[in-house]
């Protein structure tokens, strides 16, 4: 049976997650400095996740395009954020726009006109894309995301092109992070339940009945894409702020692959799913790499060859896919176990 | 001017051969095989790799392992995703194009293998005084022989007439005594047969492979097929073709802004897909669940 998600507010549905983004950001996130990274990085893909799950998880539509919201938010914020001198020393040679070289506002305001942009940018792209269905949408939607990659990779009057953007002023609190995730979390909860979220999982179900009971498909298709659109955008500036750079290939195919595998690794129809999915895949990812680097995991010293991590990581996908096609979490949200009752 | 259009319909005819070969799949099974690529890649890499054998002989090969690869691939993996969710399916296609491309860069290296294949095909000749390159023409006959051909399997066979059957109604057509495994096998062994000539063409003008040589024209050729209309194998060579034709016109046209060829290029998509979502030669819409 397929699990349609929650319809009402549950104290264990919402706090659950929240309680394991803690407790993950604090034994893990500060045991080590590479560990550190690690969880930070994982606390911007979450945020990823998230926004793929509110969109793609609720209506069945799939999207390749969020990576251009990613892409358009990291570099919002990182234009917005890196030091004068390195606009000009760096993207100096590319004639960078001038009124992009001076502006120098506040992290956090950075990512909020991130969201803001990215937001906006799926509202009006929103308008056209979800007129269509099914395949149709896919394509259309990674149509997207070549466009923006395109756009973002040549021209070097708006960002620095092929190149990398240095001295994106860092993130390193890793509870300023978990507070942002925590905020998306929240975001994505009450979306779910909300009578949108509901109906928005009712067209999944069946899009033929859906608008027999007064539901208007594109309308709330359309809600769901602009916030999934802002969320991707902070995921993206998020993002930036860990890596310290922007470089317009980190938001190509790659990076829609792994996010949404993470999403259906999990269970695309949970948001519960879009924490497991994100710690199992970063996880595991991490785990190969220490084994590729000859480091011991748990104690144990097992080594595989060098490249083979990224095969392993893929195949893991397919085989999830295999064996469970609805996720590790089968689309369930957070619940204890329950005991004595059937 | 003339070469400009020799190269155009060369590769639309390119394209509509790879999104043949995704739309044969497609057609039996629901599946948008991404792999499809990896399929390119692998029978390039065979290509380059036996340049010490006469041609034929090199594309036999090439041939045989990438029709063993396609059927593999529908044997490990897609054969048990028959029937989930088609989303589903294209992100395990996603999935599994990904794995090869990582097993490639492991076996071959991240730097491109080259040899030169064919070298007879290279270089150009004087056509009433027009220069013309050989490898376009080449492209030209061999594409219009291999849709000939693949015309002739789709509509006078048997083999033919039981994919059609399949990608009007899969259900029915089993019903009525088509082999569903004999058959989705044979649609992914012709796709690789497919994906080894594009191979072919491709290596003759570009011999440099890398693990990622397939991916472009894949892509371009998923999006051809999707506006020529997925239901039908002529709407995907049409599709295909289109895309191809209309690429290499921007190229031409757009000069110096050619690099952002692509942007246009999928402006355009995006523009068809909203006047017709379900593609030029689809007979209005239907809601499919993806």
């Amino acid at each position: 049976m397929k699990h349609n998600g929650v319809t009402r507010f549950s104290l264990q549905n919402f706090l659950g997650p929240i309680v394991v983004l803690i407790a993950v950001t604090y034994f893990i996130g500060g045991s080590s400095t590479s560990l550190q990274l690690v969880t930070q990085l994982a606390l911007c893909l979450f945020v990823m996740v998230l926004s793929l799950q509110i969109f793609v998880g609720n209506s069945g539509v799939l999207s390749f395009g969020h990576g251009a919201f990613a892409l358009v938010g990291s570099y919002t914020s990182a234009i917005l954020t890196a030091p004068v001198n390195i606009k000009d020393n760096a993207l100096s040679m590319n004639q960078l726009w001038e009124p992009l070289v001076n502006p120098q506002v506040n992290i956090y305001l950075s990512l909020l006109i991130a969201s803001a942009i990215s937001g906006l940018i799926a509202a009006i792209t929103g308008s056209l894309l979800m007129r269509l269905n099914g395949l149709a949408a896919g394509i259309a939607t990674f149509a997207l995301l070549g466009v923006a990659y395109n756009v973002f990779f040549n021209n070097k009057k708006i960002g620095p092109g092929s190149q990398a953007l240095p001295g994106v002023p860092l993130i390193t609190n890793n509870w300023h992070l978990l507070l942002l995730a925590i905020l998306a979390l929240v975001i994505v909860y009450f979306f779910n339940i909300s009578k949108i979220g509901r109906s928005l999982r009712a067209t999944r179900e069946d899009a033929m009945a859906a608008p027999s009971i007064g539901i208007n498909i594109f309308r709330i298709r359309w809600i769901a894409f602009t916030i999934s659109g802002a969320l991707a955008g902070l995921a993206g500036g998020m993002y930036s702020h860990v890596a310290g750079t922007f470089q317009v290939q980190d938001y190509y195919l790659e990076f829609t692959f792994i996010t949404l595998s993470m999403l259906i690794v999990g269970g695309s129809a949970s948001l519960w799913g879009a924490l497991v999915g994100t710690f199992f895949i970063t996880a595991v990812g991490h785990i190969l790499l220490m084994m590729e680097q000859d480091l011991p995991v748990f104690g144990i010293k097992v080594s595989i060859p060098l490249g083979s991590r990224a095969v392993i990581i893929a195949l893991t996908f397919v085989a999830m896919l295999l064996w469970r096609s609805d996720g590790i979490t089968n689309g369930k949200e957070f619940s204890l176990p329950k005991i004595g009752r059937k | 001017m003339i070469q400009s259009v020799l190269d155009a319909i060369s590769l639309g005819g390119l394209y509509s051969l790879a999104a043949l070969g995704l739309g044969l799949v497609f057609g039996v099974m629901r599946l948008v095989n991404f792999a499809h690529a990896e399929l390119i890649t692998i029978a390039a890499y065979t290509l380059v790799l036996t340049t010490q054998y006469p041609l034929l002989v090199s594309i036999s090969f090439a041939l045989i392992v990438t029709a063993f690869i396609a059927l593999l691939m529908e044997f490990t993996i897609y054969r048990r995703l028959r029937g989930v969710n088609p989303a589903i399916m294209l992100i395990a296609s996603f999935g599994l194009s990904t794995v090869l491309q990582r097993l490639y860069e492991l076996m071959f290296g991240a730097l491109p293998k080259s040899a030169v294949v064919a070298p007879f095909l290279r270089g150009d000749f004087k056509f009433f005084g027009v220069s013309i390159t050989i490898s376009s023409v080449i492209t030209i006959v061999l594409t219009i022989t291999i849709l000939l051909l693949m015309g002739y399997i789709v509509e006078k066979t048997s083999l033919g007439l039981q994919l059609r059957a399949a990608s009007a109604d899969f259900k029915t057509a089993r019903l009525l005594g088509v082999r569903s495994n004999r058959l989705i096998g044979a649609a992914f062994a012709l796709s690789g047969v497919l994906a080894t000539f594009v191979a072919l063409i491709l290596v003759i003008q570009n011999p440099q492979v890398s693990p990622y040589y397939g991916l472009n024209i894949t892509i371009l050729s998923l999006v051809g097929i999707v506006i020529g209309g997925i239901a039908s194998l002529r709407g995907a060579a049409m599709g295909g073709f289109i895309v191809g034709v209309v690429l290499s016109a921007l190229n031409t046209l757009l000069g110096n802004g050619r690099v952002y060829a692509y942007s246009w290029l999928f402006i355009l998509v995006l523009i068809i897909l909203l006047v017709r979502p379900g593609g030029l030669l689809s007979k209005g819409s239907e809601l499919e669940r993806v």
